[in-house]
């Protein structure tokens, strides 16, 4: 008898719609694959439904707050229903960026210098008298700006000069009560995703993100035709292992599993930077784990399988 | 740890997921919308309440009184309903609207208007007709986003003159067309009523000047009004197009019938309608006969009138619901329209605040608008929004108002931070 699959989708996140369109890529693959596969937005009637349809184990195609963070994952513990993707601790680690970015330095994974400032820090503490002492934290401008726990890259800017800092930690605080300001590193953009966990990881081939705009923004990741995408990345074959090593360390460091997608730059001396880790990579037509995939010869229902045979070992 | 499927990789290729994207028109690339805030004003949460979308009541049109018109329609005209018809509308349908807008105080025959596929048709067939890249067009600032949609596909150079509460301010455009001089551009673009965004009305007296100033520098107007029958309160003001036989009039069956039907209408001077004909054709050939039938059923006898009645008292308990709840939750700092018809109240707030970067934690509040840069063609009018009373319950509206100051309170506890930090600067004094 096919397995039961509760493909968890589109809640209240500001990357619902995202989310939408991967779990109905995900749901299609699974149903293919033959798995008896039950579509839910995750709305208050969830935990009902799952307690009535009682799923072998649950697909979480979930982007952004709730999906990622912890939320669902401490639920579905609680529910005692297997689901993909990481466990509490780790989606909450990887969610945000801050915690990520002071884990990644302590265990010697590079990653651009950076602060983090919160909202309350400037509306109780004059925080932002303190703006001029960015340059010198971060190692001087360009930087980037971006909320802490957020997906899709929403709110992220590219500041260029100290007076349009304020307006760029202002827009970033619309979607996170809590503001990071990295050093910007150029050289070449990569996402590199790995599969499985422990001491069984794959990395596939790493895609190479070159925005037209230069910042792969979120209109850039989802709007057709502003961003070029090659896979593999162009560069050479001594930095492809570096940054596979990177990406599994990361991987492993935060303790993913089945599947997570770690977001890097690589300087111009073919050094790999960490920017973040993502635990619930995007499953849409223009997604980058798909893409990864396809260059491995890996099918997206090969993908798909092998994420839910993971969590399913776990009952 | 290992590369999966390392071997296969047989060089580097680039990705791509639309291979037709070099081959485009260049027109297109002006065609662009935020995928942001598409995508937050989309939100299909079904908690969510939306002031985002003028959408019509249309589950007050009893559906009875739709079914009998297009059961009618077909028993009677079937075989017309079904068929191609001419370009211009059925005669039938011409007749209602000369009818229809009698009743506005517009007086023309059924040859000097053509029947379109909504007002939006209206629109682009008139961009399509007029604008070679470049041409100036005036419109009003803030303006419908759907004009500036079907205007930028023809690469115009689009002017706007600001609206204080009497409608565009004429002072601001004569100073525009002295700039420009005579013919110096294409036409003016207005939403004389409950305009869109803005909410106001453009006073008798200002139409007057419109024309006097569209005669003077030789320049035609384009009026759009698809809300003029809405009207809460105030008295009815006169269609420009009944002032003046040059006006080009749009009119629309969705706001006193339903947007579903997608029937509106062009008045216009005959030599130019013969060409926006010409256009048409080129882009459908003719309308839907079917629509036409059954809106033609549907107008006989006085059953709409009712029911416009209805819909018109519940968009009227709908903008009291809304200002109520601005008057109560909103901050002092935050200046709306009161508009006395229509769809929409446009919110202005402190010249620092971006509300793009408020919707977010809007939507996460449960509760959708639409920013103000969208309906300006320079991304300027980032501190204002538009709320849409037009499609929430009351309670609802109530609530979500409630919702909305909370988030504008908790952003301006933040930049007044800034402000007091010097890292942005404050507002003039008496500005916001």
């Amino acid at each position: 008898m096919s397995h039961k699959i509760a493909v968890l989708m589109g809640g209240r996140s500001l990357e619902r719609e995202v989310s939408l369109a991967s779990g109905k890529r995900v749901c299609d693959a699974l149903a293919a694959a033959g798995y008896y596969v039950l579509a839910l937005d995750v709305t208050a009637d969830l935990v009902a439904t799952l307690r009535s349809e009682r799923p072998d184990a649950a697909y979480i195609a979930l982007h952004g707050k709730y999906g990622e963070d912890g939320t669902i994952q401490e639920l579905l513990e609680f529910l005692g229903i297997p689901y993909t993707g990481p466990g509490v601790v780790s989606s909450a680690l990887s969610w945000d960026k801050s915690v990520t970015k002071h884990l990644l330095a302590e265990n010697g994974i590079d990653t651009p210098a950076w602060l983090t400032l919160t909202a309350d820090a400037f509306k109780e503490m004059g925080a932002a008298t303190a703006l001029d002492l960015v340059a010198e934290r971060v190692g001087g401008y360009p930087v980037a700006v971006k909320p802490s726990r957020q997906g899709s890259a929403l709110g992220l800017c590219r500041v260029e000069a100290p007076e349009a800092l304020a307006e760029a930690m202002l827009d970033a605080l619309g979607y996170d009560t809590s503001v990071v300001v990295e050093r910007w590193v150029e050289g070449t953009e990569l996402a590199v995703s790995v599969l499985g966990d422990g001491g069984c990881t794959d990395v596939l081939p790493p895609v190479e993100i070159a925005p037209k705009s230069g910042l792969y923004d979120f209109s850039a990741r989802y709007a057709e035709g502003e961003t070029d995408f090659f896979v593999p990345a162009r560069v050479p074959e001594a930095t492809l292992e570096r940054v596979a090593d990177v990406a599994c360390r990361t991987h492993e460091l935060l303790r993913c599993r089945d599947v997570s997608r770690v977001d890097m730059i690589v300087d111009a001396n073919g050094r790999p930077w960490v920017l973040e880790c993502n635990t619930s990579p995007g499953m849409t037509e223009t997604s980058l784990l798909p893409m990864a995939a396809e260059a491995a010869g890996m099918s997206f229902q090969d993908v798909v399988s092998r994420v839910i045979e993971d969590a399913l070992a776990r009952r | 740890m290992c590369f999966v499927g390392k071997e296969m990789a047989m060089g580097t290729a680039r990705v791509v997921f639309d291979r037709w994207s070099d081959r485009y028109a260049d027109r297109l690339s002006g065609v662009r919308s935020s995928a942001v805030r598409d995508l937050f004003a989309a939100a299909s949460r079904p908690d969510m309440i939306s002031f985002s979308g003028g959408m019509p009541e249309v589950s007050r049109v009893p559906a009875t009184d739709v079914a009998t018109a297009a059961h009618d329609a077909m028993l009677h005209e079937g075989a017309c309903a079904l068929q191609y018809g001419s370009s211009n509308g059925r005669p039938e349908t011409r007749a209602l609207i000369v009818e229809l807008m009698a009743e506005s105080g517009v007086r023309l025959s059924a040859d000097d208007l053509i029947v379109t596929a909504g007002a939006q048709q209206g629109l682009d067939l008139l961009a399509k007709t007029f604008i070679n890249p470049g041409d100036v067009v005036i419109a009003e600032g803030p303006t419908y986003v759907g004009a500036l949609q079907a205007f930028s596909a023809y690469q115009p150079d689009i002017r706007c003159i600001p609206l204080d509460s009497d409608g565009m301010r004429m002072d601001l455009l004569e100073a525009e067309l002295k700039r420009l001089g005579p013919r110096g551009a294409k036409f003016i673009y207005t939403i004389p009523n409950f305009q869109n965004p803005g909410g106001v009305t453009m006073s008798a007296e200002r139409r007057r000047r419109l024309l006097e100033l569209s005669r003077e520098y030789d320049i035609p107007v384009v009026e759009d009004d698809p809300y003029g029958r809405l009207r809460f309160e105030g008295g009815h003001v006169k269609p420009l197009r009944a002032l003046d036989d040059d006006v080009i009039y749009l009119g629309t069956f969705s706001k006193i019938f339903a947007p579903g039907l997608r029937l509106g209408w062009m008045a216009a001077p005959r030599p130019i309608l013969a060409k926006v004909l010409l256009v048409k054709q080129a882009a459908d050939l003719c309308g839907s006969n079917f629509a036409q039938v059954t809106a033609e059923r549907y107008f006989m006898g006085a059953r709409w009138r009712r029911t416009l009645q209805t819909l018109t008292k519940t968009y009227a308990e709908r903008r009291d619901a809304m200002l109520a709840a601005l008057d109560e939750h909103f901050p002092a700092e935050a200046r709306w329209t009161r508009p006395e018809g229509g769809f929409f109240v446009w919110v202005e707030l402190p010249s620092f605040v971006d509300t793009g970067a408020l919707l977010a934690e809007a939507v996460e509040h449960g509760v959708t608008f639409v920013p103000g840069d969208g309906f300006f063609p320079d991304g300027s009018g980032k501190n204002c929004m538009r709320l849409a009373f037009c499609y929430a319950e009351p309670e609802r509206i109530g609530e979500g108002i409630r919702r909305l100051a909370e988030v504008i309170e908790d952003r301006l506890e933040l930049y007044r931070a800034f402000i007091a930090a010097g890292a942005i600067e404050a507002p003039e004094e008496g500005a916001a």
